[in-house]
């Protein structure tokens, strides 16, 4: 909650600062906003609740002036305002922290700050006293000559933070900003919100998490559709009436994993069975992997998973899960050590001869490794068995896609039917249907799953927790890589943190645990 | 090698080296804002061939190098529009500009001075550079050298300060580096882009301007000889940094002096491995010497918002 000393001093009756009315925006035949309308206050902070593709990041890039409305008007200080693009936004007082950051890696704090601004001779020094004023002001301490590289995905995103501020502008939107943040990190970025909103900017703030609209939010406008659903003037008071607006659904019919996901506490996660048996499945044993340039990117990495126990591996990402995954997948040959599935060495083996062996791998990057986006949906769901269907070297297409179309209707993968092409499914879709290739090897008895729930929707969510659990069930050793903190607890049954390629720490995924696994995350040794 | 060999051989070095450096310097500019010109070596012989007969026809060697530069701007133009407007292969787009110039030049040339090649065409003055010229041995032989030299050195010296230490060199680094980063801070990608490849236009022109009537007095058909990749070649070897380009490109003219060195001194090497000499250190310097991890993140990659 919010303390007394920023108490919200946001007259309700106040002009609006900017005030959108039935905006619609159109891709191609896709309507991704349709009549929204909106109004923003100074000195508050408001914000756009929604799922993955409701609408959210459009309705940001036509108040910032990347997209152009097709229809509706927006009235900005009282004058109509139809920004050509982001520099007259800029001009005119907007600015926007993008959900996906875009700061020149090898250039300093200072000059990322100053590109765009100003013509002619740089005056570095004037501005890392204005960077440190900022700071000051505002929470967001930086060293100016600090070179992007080399700083924290917190501090890259303050970075960004201050490229705006620094414009001062009137209103500030920030999309997702939280969803690379460490837990810390972010309560630190929801002050930098309330403090600039007391300044008497408006400030909007694009999310999906229910947590930080109880912390931080004056009012909340829901999208669902590229439609505005509600706006509550009292979010803390509506929450359960956000939810439900939010997903169109009952919060109690919700799956624990996606409840977590979005920051419902009060939703205790699904009782699971304990791990049904003691028979160790996946040995990893110092799993150890050094790149090109001689960095150790994972350091020693010993686990083992049982049979019917699902392991979460947490941590911020780019600290050695990829080459954890990209090695248990056969792409990658580690430097040292070994693992094992049951008595079977794997290490070093081929992605083609892990798989026979029965392990299940869903990949980081569905659309790089996981499928082959120009293929059809029942290639791509069998692209691991397409030699069942072939006969003299012909692929029965028949045969191909009755079978596709039962796995279509058991994992629910929606499509227009098993000939679509792979690239016209939705991502909740597609990874459906990476899943379902995987779970149904027929002699499974692992499964690997990085970030499976990466981009995906709640609904989406739950049904791929759904099936992983019901894998695990059947006795599956399960091992699932997320970023997700809140997800792993509510899924796995342990959980290992690592941080800089080593395990920092093990414990129990039990939610009381958070701030102890947090502070692992951000590479505190317990 | 006597003092006075050794004098003529750093003097034409840095002769030899000065179209490259003019070259690549441009390049290196327009490959650190993301765009790759392999026209390079086109627009050099564009400026070459227009140089000459701009000098030919008014008797003006000034005026010569005015008309190379103008000739250059066209041709620039459509590498720019080829590769931020239409978002083409930068390499394909390059190079078919390349075989379009040398055909075309070729056969101008041929249509204008017809049998009566090898014309004497005027050329750019020489300067003596005062105080360092009056060394003897040394001065005549290193520090006499064509006007647009000097000129060259003061470009890249400029160059490099606007690249360190004004908000252009930012958006230039940062075009290449990290596109998104201009375009969200209301800069234009294909503004700065376009600028570049111009820039490397006008830099190439001034190098063909000084291979024709800075040099030899004289065009010949294809007279760039693989000049431009050359520069573009340095620019690798040189890390997309000033001082190694220009490193970079004082070796390769280096060993094109050899060349004429070695003959002169009595050493039997066959003179067709001393021609290769200069393409075979850029072949080593690009194809395995230097990692790659130095290059802009975004070359030869057109920006799709």
């Amino acid at each position: 909650m919010r303390s007394a000393s920023l108490a919200n001093v946001v007259d309700v009756a106040a002009a609006p600062l900017l005030s959108l009315s039935e905006v619609t925006k159109r891709f191609g035949g896709f309507t991704a906003l349709s009549e929204v309308s909106l109004d923003l206050r100074p000195g508050e902070v408001h914000c756009i609740l929604g799922e993955n593709g409701a609408g959210k990041s459009t309705l940001c890039n036509v108040i910032f002036g990347v997209y152009q409305p097709d229809g509706g008007a927006m009235t900005y200080r009282g004058a109509p305002y139809q920004p050509s693009g982001p520099a007259d936004a800029l001009a005119q007082g907007i600015a926007m922290v993008h959900q996906h950051f875009s700061l020149v890696g090898d250039m300093t704090v200072v000059d990322n700050v100053l590109l765009g601004r100003g013509r002619g001779v740089l005056n570095r020094k004037e501005c890392a006293r204005q960077l440190a004023r900022l700071g000051e002001d505002y929470g967001l301490p930086l060293d100016p000559f600090a070179k992007i590289d080399d700083l924290s995905v917190g501090e890259r995103q303050r970075v960004e933070i201050v490229k705006c501020l620094i414009r001062d502008p009137q209103l500030f939107v920030l999309d997702e900003p939280t969803a690379v943040l460490l837990p810390d990190e972010i309560a630190s970025l929801l002050a930098v919100c309330r403090r600039v909103a007391a300044s008497g900017r408006a400030v909007v703030l694009v999310t999906h998490k229910l947590a930080e609209i109880k912390e931080v939010a004056d009012r909340v406008t829901v999208l669902r559709g590229g439609r505005t659903v509600v706006t509550s003037d009292a979010p803390t008071r509506d929450i359960d009436m956000l939810v439900r607006a939010m997903i169109h659904g009952d919060v109690a019919e919700l799956d624990g994993a996606a409840a977590s996901t979005l920051g419902l506490g009060n939703v205790e996660p699904v009782g699971r069975q304990p791990p049904r048996s003691k028979v160790e499945a996946l040995q990893i044993d110092g799993l150890t992997v050094r790149d090109r340039q001689g960095v150790t990117r994972l350091d020693n990495f010993t686990l083992t998973v049982d049979r019917g126990e699902i392991v979460g591996v947490a941590g911020v990402e780019g600290n050695g899960q990829s080459e954890l995954a990209a090695v248990l997948a056969g792409m990658v040959t580690p430097t040292s050590g070994r693992y094992y599935l049951g008595e079977t060495d794997l290490t070093g083996r081929s992605p083609k001869e892990i798989t026979a062996a029965g392990v299940g791998i869903v990949s980081e990057d569905r659309h790089a490794v996981g499928c082959v986006l120009g293929m059809s949906l029942a290639e791509n769901i069998y692209l691991n068995r397409l030699d069942e269907f072939t006969r003299f070297g012909f692929l029965n297409r028949t045969a191909l896609q009755r079978e596709a179309t039962t796995l279509m209707q058991r994992f629910d993968v929606r499509a227009r039917g098993p000939g679509a092409p792979f690239s016209s499914l939705s991502g909740g879709n597609q990874q459906k249907a990476v899943l379902a290739r995987e779970i149904t090897l027929p002699n499974l008895s692992c499964l690997v799953a990085s970030q499976p729930t990466r981009g995906l929707d709640v609904g989406a969510v739950a049904a791929v927790y759904g099936h992983i659990r019901d894998a695990c069930s059947r006795g599956i050793a399960v091992l699932l890589v997320s970023s997700e903190l809140d997800e792993l607890l509510s899924v796995a049954d342990r959980i290992v943190v690592l941080y800089r390629g080593r395990i920092m720490g093990t414990c129990a995924a039990d939610v009381s645990r958070k701030a102890e696994i947090g502070a692992m995350m951000a590479g505190q040794a317990q | 090698m006597s003092w006075e060999l050794f004098a003529v051989f750093i003097g034409s070095s840095i002769r030899l080296a000065a179209p490259l450096l003019l070259a690549g310097i441009g390049e290196m500019v327009s490959e650190r804002a993301g765009v790759l010109n392999m026209s390079i070596e086109g627009m050099m012989l564009m400026s070459a061939f227009a140089s000459a007969v701009g000098a030919w026809a008014t008797g003006d060697p000034l005026l010569g190098l005015l008309i190379g530069i103008l000739s250059v701007v066209p041709v620039a133009l459509l590498q720019a529009f080829l590769s931020n407007t239409l978002r083409a292969n930068q390499i394909v787009s390059g190079i078919g500009i390349n075989i379009l110039v040398l055909g075309a030049t070729t056969l101008a040339h041929r249509e204008i001075f017809g049998a009566r090649s090898r014309a004497e065409i005027p050329g750019l003055a020489k300067i003596k550079l005062p105080l360092l010229g009056d060394i003897p041995i040394i001065g005549p032989a290193v520090f006499e050298q064509v006007w647009l030299l000097y000129a060259g050195i003061v470009l890249i010296v400029i160059t490099a300060l606007v690249l360190r230490y004004t908000s252009l060199g930012l958006a230039i680094h940062a075009a290449g580096a990290e596109p998104k980063a201009v375009d969200k801070s209301g800069l234009s990608v294909t503004f700065v882009r376009y600028g570049v490849v111009l820039l490397a236009g006008l830099m190439a022109a001034l190098a063909g301007a000084f291979l024709s009537i800075g040099d030899i007095h004289t065009f010949t058909e294809g007279m760039t000889r693989g000049a431009g990749y050359l520069a573009i070649a340095s620019v690798i070897f040189g890390k997309w940094r000033i001082g190694g380009t220009t490193l970079a490109c004082l070796l390769f003219g280096a060993a094109t002096a050899l060349q004429f060195q070695l003959p002169a001194l009595g050493i039997g090497v066959p003179n067709a491995l001393l021609i290769m000499l200069p393409y075979l250190m850029a072949l080593l310097a690009v194809g395995g010497l230097v990692g790659r991890q130095m290059a802009p993140a975004t070359l030869g990659e057109p920006y799709r918002r």
